[in-house]
């Protein structure tokens, strides 16, 4: 019985996100069968669906890395979409300084520079936090904001295509572009780039003293500095990979995807990221997974909206109400089970 | 001082302290939280609750007080899902606060999808009209700023002076402090660590949902999705600045609802810069301001843990 638990109460979280899921289509009044059918067929029914998941899966994987890299070190970086703007601009404005260099050069400078300035981004609330004590999950929020609105201001002007009317950046040089996988598809070199990075993280976190430091500055700051770890130089490093991570999907986006700055060039990756990462419980093999399932969440949902009409914020409500009951399953497991039970296990 | 200065002035000094009137609210909300250890990152969740029920209820009944009323509840009801997930199934509250943002952000924008579609104008909702204080509203110049304005903003003074005698004057606020501080030892008293932080956790959800329906039913009037824009996260770094104490956290509101107000009133001039340029002033605001704390605030102790009285 007590084996059986925890099996027991992983199938009650799944069947009540499904559970969730089919109140709001049906709240939406969409037939479920005719909008299941197209939530299936648009994520994984063909080589296109399955791609576009794919695609969508590269930022979060990278991003969603990034965040755990920060967790696993007390570091509360919930300002990757912040970072990833910062990544995409960096790796833009680089692209663009640069036009002549040919590809082998500029595109991993790009992708560096993508990584520098999400690392950047993401130090100054690290430092806050290291030498001031102040709270990163303020921090790395309201520097999202700023990024946003920073890439608003750099499309309007020093960054803007004059040729067009709308706010956008010229297009980046050809040598600034990762290769497509897949003829006839949008996946992009950018995925072998996050599966790379999820290797990295493993081995730094795992078989690294550097990574070790982090994970036990996670787990107990207090002792860390009894036993001689510089605390402050952990959570900064923690801090700059987080950041450097997510800056390098906003890089990966633009020479994946985009081809220009423009504004919301993430539709969210950043927040979504939190979600791969706790779904992941800070594993990169579980990070891996939860990526690819959330994006066919959200490649599903958008497909359900153009062929139900069920609005596509759909998945925002299953992911949160999976974040929720993931989070409540220890109580779920505790359930009915005598105080002095535990005590003794 | 010439006559035109001194109005634009009024002006600005009124619009700063409808601006500061829903952090005011929720900042003084989840002060009562923070004392009892409670810590609700979701209280971006809370008003963006509170600011969508009370559009829709005052939508649709054509009255802004039972709005404001269904904001109350509807932050309450986040508040608490936050409690239970916090106290009964001591999960870490920063991670059930994000949940809950990412969730209220889903709930809200499906259904206000789904009631009003995708159009390109903004479904509007009655607004509650100013309430001029009879006598003190012809003070010159202060009886328009602090006495010409809606209710909300009367009910966030009130909210301010009960908080304050509560937390220093009754039994209560030293409960809810012995609780924040050392739960074990409130405990061992006799008193019910759970008991007072859920309830703690309503009048911050009932508050923050009156902060967020201050937003569509006092000065805006219409609901758009995430029509929050972190002010909910703002809110908590107003908490930090006024060091949890209802009067600090009031200063703390005014001072970052100022940011917000010269911010819009810079970007009406209409001068030829982007306006990105001023939206982002009240969030750099928000990091520069928090940057003078550093070190002063102690939080309570068991601020963010989880309690298990079965543990020792």
């Amino acid at each position: 019985m007590r084996l059986l638990r925890p099996i027991v109460t992983r199938l009650v979280v799944a069947l009540a996100a499904f559970l969730v899921w089919a109140l709001c289509v049906h709240l939406a009044g969409a037939d479920l069968g005719r909008a299941g059918l197209g939530f299936l067929r648009g994520a994984l029914g063909t080589q296109y669906g399955l791609s576009e998941v794919l695609v969508r899966t590269t930022p979060l994987l990278l991003a969603g890395l990034g965040v755990s890299v920060g967790f696993q070190a007390g570091f509360f970086n919930i300002g990757a979409e912040g970072q990833i703007y910062a990544g995409a601009t960096a790796a833009t404005a680089c692209a663009l300084a640069l036009p002549g260099l040919p590809a082998p050069v500029l595109l991993p400078l790009g992708l560096l520079a993508g990584f520098a300035a999400g690392a950047a981004w993401a130090l100054g609330p690290g430092w806050l936090k290291a030498r001031l004590g102040l709270s990163e999950i303020i921090n790395t929020i309201m520097l999202t904001y700023v990024a946003v609105n920073v890439v608003g201001l750099l499309v309007r002007t020093a960054l803007k295509d004059p040729a067009y009317p709308l706010p956008v950046s010229p297009a980046t040089p050809e040598g600034f572009t990762l290769p497509v996988l897949l003829e006839g598809s949008r996946l992009h070199a950018g995925f072998l780039v996050a599966l790379a990075a999820a290797v990295g993280v493993q081995l730094l976190l795992r078989h690294t003293a550097a990574g070790f430091r982090l994970r036990a500055v996670g787990e107990n700051p207090r002792a860390c500095q009894v036993a001689g770890i510089a605390v402050g130089r952990t959570v900064l490093l923690a801090a700059g990979a987080s950041g450097g991570l997510a800056g390098l999907a906003g890089a990966v986006e633009i020479a994946g995807v985009h081809h220009k700055l423009l504004e919301g060039i993430s539709p969210g990756f950043g927040y979504t990221a939190i979600v791969v990462a706790l779904l992941g419980r800070n594993r990169p093999a579980g990070i891996v997974l939860a990526a690819v399932g959330i994006a066919a969440l959200q490649v599903g949902s958008s497909a359900m909206q153009r062929v139900a009409g069920v609005p596509s914020s759909i998945a925002w409500i299953v992911m949160g109400t999976l974040v929720a009951l993931v989070l409540a399953r220890p109580a779920l497991e505790r359930w009915r089970r005598p105080a002095g039970v535990e005590a003794a296990s | 001082m010439n006559a035109g200065l001194l109005d634009q002035l009024g002006d600005l000094a009124t619009a700063s302290v409808r601006m500061a009137t829903p952090l005011a609210l929720a900042g003084l909300g989840e002060a009562w939280s923070e004392r009892s250890g409670l810590l609700n990152i979701g209280l971006e969740a809370v008003m963006l609750g509170g600011a969508f029920a009370a559009f829709l209820v005052a939508a649709a009944t054509g009255s802004p007080w039972l709005g404001v009323g269904a904001g109350a509840a509807a932050g309450a009801v986040v508040a608490l899902v936050h409690a239970f997930l916090a106290v009964t199934c001591r999960a870490d509250q920063t991670v059930a606060g994000l949940a809950l943002n990412f969730l209220a952000s889903g709930v809200t924008s499906f259904a206000f999808l789904r009631l009003y579609g995708r159009g390109t104008d903004l479904p509007s909702c009655p607004v509650l009209a100013a309430v001029p204080v009879p006598g003190l509203s012809d003070i010159p110049f202060l009886g328009r700023v602090l006495f010409h304005q809606s209710a909300l903003v009367y009910l966030a003074c009130a909210a301010l002076v009960v908080s304050w005698v509560v937390f220093s004057r009754t039994e209560w606020g030293t409960r809810l402090h012995a609780v924040g501080e050392n739960p074990r030892g409130a405990d061992s008293v006799g008193l019910s660590v759970a008991r007072l932080r859920y309830l703690a956790a309503a009048v911050n959800g009932a508050l923050g949902g009156v902060g967020g329906a201050s937003l569509t039913v006092a000065t805006l009037g219409f609901f758009q999705e995430n029509i929050t824009g972190g002010r909910g996260y703002i809110a908590l770094v107003v908490v930090i600045l006024g060091r949890r104490h209802p009067a600090g956290v009031f200063l703390a509101a005014l001072m970052l609802g100022a940011a917000d107000a010269l911010q819009f009133r810079v970007q009406a001039l209409g001068v030829a810069i982007p306006s990105q340029l001023f939206i982002m002033f009240p969030y750099v605001a928000t990091i520069a301001v928090l940057l003078f704390t550093a070190g002063r605030s102690r939080p309570p102790a068991a601020l963010g843990l989880p309690f298990d009285r079965r543990e020792r």
